[in-house]
């Protein structure tokens, strides 16, 4: 699920970059820091998409850095258990198969996936139905259930199901 | 039809709502707070009813109304019945029993039963086309749940090291995954993992043992069986109901007002239906609408247009229905100076707490309803005569801003209300003999307190009777 928050950081600038640009370069300094990253509690940071306000900067002693407390506004992403997720196949193997959506990497292991898919070894492994209609492989595009989520403090990682009603594959690659 | 929807309602209480209290209460149970099966009652009871006021039910069912509410909150919350909420004057309660009194399933709440203050009223009523749904997706969750915890769905699956032992689950997917093949391998030993196969339903009993498991799973197959004997009857008759229309009742508002005209419909002109419709929606006026024409009347300085005056006038002495005789009452008590002193205990509306209330009390206890009847009519048109009178030589300014509020109300047709605000500024204006008289009214809003309370009905007959007692001293 997607959140817009505000969230604040300790952003340290040397001394290098200060004069007119100060503002902007803390800016993408700041953005090349904080997006892309996890935190367990509020999940991928998606995007920065405004400052609230820039603290007073304060002088490190014996550095000439700078410490600036920036409260910024952000696009941030977090998967929860239930949530209906659609992701893009990464890797297929026997025990199941791993997949992304955004940020998240998630792992569908074979039993939740549905039994009459078969695992099909060879230069592409993937899970076909017995009649051949229904291929899940790598970069087979799936909608999928979260039903267990592991959170770190830097780290999110889910298990899925697609073994239910309207989950599965959204969009096969070889078709397209 | 109404007939199939409402055994799916009592079905469906029987199979869900059963044991509903004991669910919400932690305090332990002692005999006189076990209301088991209280749900399926109020349940049953509303099958019976359309749109009913929740204080109506409570009496009928002989329940405290917090009880009451507490089960319909929840009810609420389960999407099986609608309620509707609104502050009313008792002209809203009147609606609401002509309402009732048109249904003729014989609630019909006794004449005359008003509400006093401006109150918060609650109805509710099943809501049949939800029901259906809720439970066809109750049942189907059910299903849902225990299949899937047979088939071992969401669950987390185990892998085990066949080398070293150790377990591993699916969140640890990620750092098992070598990349020179495309197994899971062991952090320990690299040794490859292995489906923890018959894993079922791992998760809840730890590590549980296989018999645990095993008994675990034919408990399951269990209930799921049992679900399916026990709620047949249930299914059978949701699918009975599937292609039938459900029956609706539309909003309060809606319902009140084509149960009402069916009522006027069906009654012809006959006094039940003059009371009815007196009582008209809108407070649009009624084609008897007898206590409005009483009200403006006494007032005297409003347009007597609806020809009040003449018709009470006209008519000849006979006995009146009692709705007509409480008006007439209250109309001769403002008139009557004697009202005064009613002011003066009056702080309450209800004159009952006057001691001299209770004389009179006393006395209407041995009337009986005809004499007194007769009584009130006598009195009734005395008390137009001197009030006339009244009227022609004193029209004070103040009487006049009273009447003006008093008749505001009258296009809502609500009695009650022009009583209310009169009394208020008779209280403002403490003792004087004009505003005393709208404390006339405020002896009607008892009236239709104690009405309103079923079981006092008898009070209000005491109210009727101060009243008379009051034109006679006049
Ligand atoms: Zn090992």
């Amino acid at each position: 699920m997607f959140f817009h928050i505000v969230l604040e950081r300790n952003m340290q600038l040397h001394p290098r970059y200060f004069g007119r640009n100060l503002r902007d370069n803390l800016v993408s300094k700041l953005m090349k820091d904080v997006e892309g990253t996890c935190s367990g509690r509020h999940g991928f940071v998606v995007a920065v998409t405004g400052i609230e306000n820039i603290g007073k900067g304060l002088i490190r002693d014996g550095t000439g850095f700078v410490t600036f407390p920036v409260k910024y506004q952000c696009v941030v992403f977090r998967p929860f258990k239930g949530e209906i997720l659609e992701a893009v196949v990464t890797m297929v193997n026997k025990m199941g198969f791993f997949a992304e959506a955004g940020p998240v990497q998630i792992f569908v292991s074979n039993h939740l996936i549905p039994d009459d898919m078969e695992f099909q070894s060879g230069d592409i492994p993937n899970y076909t139905t017995s009649d051949g209609s229904v291929k899940i492989q790598k970069d087979s595009e799936v909608r999928l259930k979260i039903i267990g989520t592991r959170v770190d403090a830097t780290e999110i990682f889910c298990i899925g199901t697609i073994k239910d009603d309207f989950l599965g594959v959204i969009n096969d690659p070889t078709t397209v | 039809m109404t007939d199939h929807y409402n055994k799916l309602v009592k079905l469906a209480a029987r199979a869900f709502y059963d044991d509903l209290p004991a669910k919400s209460e932690n305090q332990p149970k002692t005999g006189r707070s076990d209301n088991r099966g209280i749900a399926v009652v109020i349940l049953d009871a509303l099958t019976r009813r359309q749109w009913v006021r929740e204080e109506d039910l409570a009496k009928d069912l002989k329940l405290h109304t917090k009880q009451l509410r507490r089960t319909l909150r929840f009810f609420e919350e389960e999407k099986i019945i609608a309620r509707e909420y609104r502050r009313e004057t008792a002209k809203g309660a009147k609606i609401y029993s002509a309402a009732v009194a048109a249904t003729a399933d014989g609630q019909t709440t006794k004449e005359g039963e008003e509400k006093v203050k401006l109150h918060t009223h609650s109805y509710c009523c099943l809501d049949y086309a939800q029901i259906y749904d809720v439970v066809r997706y109750r049942l189907h969750r059910m299903k849902h749940k225990l299949k899937d915890e047979l088939e071992n769905k969401n669950t987390i699956q185990e892998y085990i090291c066949p080398d070293c032992g150790k377990r591993y689950n699916a969140l640890d997917a990620l750092r098992l995954i070598s990349f020179e093949d495309e197994d899971f391998h062991c952090e320990n030993c690299n040794g490859k993992l292995e489906i923890e196969s018959d894993k079922l339903a791992a998760q809840e009993g730890g590590d549980g043992d296989d018999n645990a498991r095993r008994r675990r799973r034919e408990k399951l197959k269990d209930m799921l069986q049992k679900m399916e004997i026990q709620l047949k009857p249930l299914v059978d008759q949701l699918s009975r109901v599937k292609d039938l229309p459900v029956p609706e009742f539309g909003t309060l508002q809606s319902w009140e007002a084509l149960a009402s005209a069916a009522g006027r419909a069906a009654n012809g002109d006959n006094a039940g239906d003059s009371r009815n419709s007196h009582l008209g929606y809108n407070g649009a006026p009624m084609p008897y609408s007898g206590d409005t024409k009483v009200v403006v009347d006494f007032n005297g300085t409003e347009g007597k247009g609806e020809g009040i005056k003449s018709e009470t006038d006209g008519k000849p002495v006979k006995v009146l229905p009692p709705w007509m005789i409480r008006s007439g009452m209250v109309l001769t008590e403002e008139q009557r100076g004697e009202v005064k002193q009613e002011t003066k205990m009056d702080g309450t509306s209800t004159s009952s707490t006057a001691q001299y209330t209770e004389d009179k009390k006393s006395k209407v206890e041995h009337d009986n309803n005809t004499n007194i009847q007769d009584e009130y009519i006598k009195a009734y048109y005395a008390a137009l005569l001197k009030q006339q009178h009244e009227l022609a030589e004193a029209a004070k300014k103040e009487e006049l801003s009273n009447s003006q509020t008093a008749d505001d109300p009258s296009s809502s047709i609500s009695i009650r209300q022009v009583g209310m605000k009169t009394k208020r500024e008779e209280d403002d204006d403490g003792t004087e003999w004009e505003d005393a008289p709208i404390g006339g009214n405020g002896n009607g809003n008892g009236s239709y307190k104690a009405v309103d309370l079923n079981v006092e009905a008898d009070e209000a007959a005491a109210d009727d009777d101060d009243e008379d007692i009051d034109w006679e001293e006049g």
